[in-house]
């Protein structure tokens, strides 16, 4: 390629991230539809759906379920129906074996020090016994399996999620989930192994994973779809509840539970609960 | 004495670690004897839940009406209803309101027939319980699976009727409330459509007839 054309090439490329950045300044604005003042229902719901930028975030909702009907959904039905199930359990543990450093990281930052013990050990284990991986014997052996990133560990420090967002290819990523992610990127060797390079090691695990996460939620997504009746709220609900679950590390929060002693229909004030 | 200071200095935190573990163990001990009575309950309405679902020779149609009248004699309705509005509570004029009660039945019967057709022949197990407040419990359970699966954590928030029984508010599967999971999308739905109800019950409306046209 000339030096003119890359000159030209960059000046579009300038030129279009100009316009989307307008485009995306002036859709935000557009999106600030608040609440009635007049209407406490209207202003406590919207408070309660913590969602400021709904009308954005239901848009880029809409944009990846197009991209996940054209392509993701099918690719990950070929992947499911074609991989036999220990191949696809073989992948599965690979892509977590390698999430071990971040995961050790976390458990370290929660002061969980048992845990990261026993997860350093899993990863030890599954490393060299297990094949780079591809095996778990470690889960038999008393080192099960934890999840934990940044964002939990935000979470455990009590830093709320703050307002829902919906990202692009991301999905759900409120503000302390979606900080955490880059910041556990800088755990992971494999940022510093393979950033200069082609990204060829990364791109690869990126995609692998997505399409490894969606061909294990292939019914339960179809179902909650069919059984939701508005699912973007639905999923923006589930996403709440599990990562709240996913900190307390499954232990049910009995004092946060909202108030229902003199719910009804007639004599109840609204109830307030933290957003859902 | 020389060796009594060693001693008593060993001694000291060791019986001040001991008063914190009994007074721990005091603190918990109302907890961990649970309530006798939320624990049957959840164990009995699970028995008789599983035996519906796993029934093959019931139709959807027969399933779906053995589910209900397992749900009329043992769920709060009306509450769950009520809480699932959220902030949109009182605002049902009195005919939306009965409107929305037969209607948010017919759609929870359909919704968890559905979800539960994956399970069959799995056991519930209760695994504790404790007393919140003076007429609430929340029972701990775990679906175990024959084929190796990993357990699915339930857990049931039961609140006393009138007369003092038990009745099911929420049941949290994996770590999600799905009486709260409701309430997202209905007031979701509520406040995308300029705080009409009605737009509520049609959407209810026509998520149940689809669900009658997919069978």
């Amino acid at each position: 390629m000339t030096d003119h054309n890359m000159n030209s090439v960059a000046r579009i490329l300038n030129q279009s991230a100009k316009v989307a950045g307008l485009a995306l300044m002036l859709s935000l604005a557009a999106c600030a539809t608040r609440p009635d003042p007049a209407n406490p229902a209207a202003v406590q719901a919207y408070k309660e759906a913590n969602d400021p930028i709904e009308p954005l975030n239901r848009y880029f909702f809409e944009l990846n379920r197009f991209f996940d009907i054209i392509l993701i959904k099918p690719v990950a039905t070929w992947y499911d129906g074609v991989i036999p199930d220990r191949g696809k359990q073989g992948v599965r543990n690979v892509l977590d074996n390698l999430r071990s450093f971040v995961v050790v990281a976390n458990d370290s930052l929660q002061g969980q020090w048992s845990q990261a013990g026993s997860d350093a050990t899993r990863f030890g284990i599954n490393t060299t016994v297990g094949v780079l991986g591809i095996f778990d014997p470690a889960t038999g052996w008393g080192y099960p399996q934890h999840r934990e990133d940044l964002g939990q560990t935000f979470g455990t420090y009590g830093i709320p999620e703050g307002p829902y967002f919906y990202v692009p290819i991301l999905g759900p990523s409120p503000p302390r989930d979606l900080i955490g992610y880059f910041g556990d990127s800088l755990f992971d060797p494999l940022t510093y192994i393979y950033w200069d390079g082609p990204y060829t090691v990364p791109v690869t695990r990126a995609v692998l994973n997505g399409i490894d996460v969606r061909a294990r939620n292939l019914g339960t997504l179809d179902q909650i779809e069919r059984t939701s009746v508005d699912f973007y709220s639905t999923v923006r609900s589930l996403y709440r509840q599990s990562r709240n679950n996913e900190i307390n590390n499954g232990k049910s929060d009995v004092d946060n539970l909202p108030d229902i002693d003199n719910l009804n229909f007639d004599t109840n004030e609204p109830q307030a609960v933290s957003p859902q | 004495m020389t060796t009594a200071r060693p001693m008593r200095r060993f001694l000291a935190p060791l019986a001040f670690a001991l008063t914190l573990i009994t007074a721990s163990l005091a603190a918990t001990l109302p907890a961990a004897a649970g309530d006798a009575a939320a624990e049957a309950f959840v164990n009995e309405i699970s028995v008789k839940a599983i035996d519906i679902i796993s029934n093959k020779t019931l139709g959807r149609a027969d399933r779906e009406t053995a589910f209900g009248a397992l749900l009329d004699a043992n769920a709060d309705m009306p509450k769950i209803a009520a809480f699932a509005l959220g902030q949109y509570v009182r605002l049902p004029t009195p005919e939306q309101k009965a409107k929305y009660l037969t209607l948010v039945r017919t759609f929870v019967i359909k919704v968890y027939v559905t979800r539960l057709s994956d399970y069959h022949n799995e056991k519930l197990v209760v695994t504790g319980s404790q007393a919140k407040g003076t007429n609430q419990a929340l029972v701990d359970s775990q679906i175990n699976f024959t084929n190796g699966r990993e357990p699915v954590k339930v857990t049931w928030w039961l609140v006393k009727d009138a007369t003092g029984a038990y009745r099911i508010f929420d049941v949290n599967v994996v770590g999600i409330w799905l009486a709260q999971e409701q309430r997202s999308s209905f007031t979701s739905v509520i406040a995308n459509n300029g705080g009409k109800f009605d737009a509520l019950i049609n959407d209810l409306t026509t998520k149940v007839a689809s669900a009658d046209a997919a069978k």
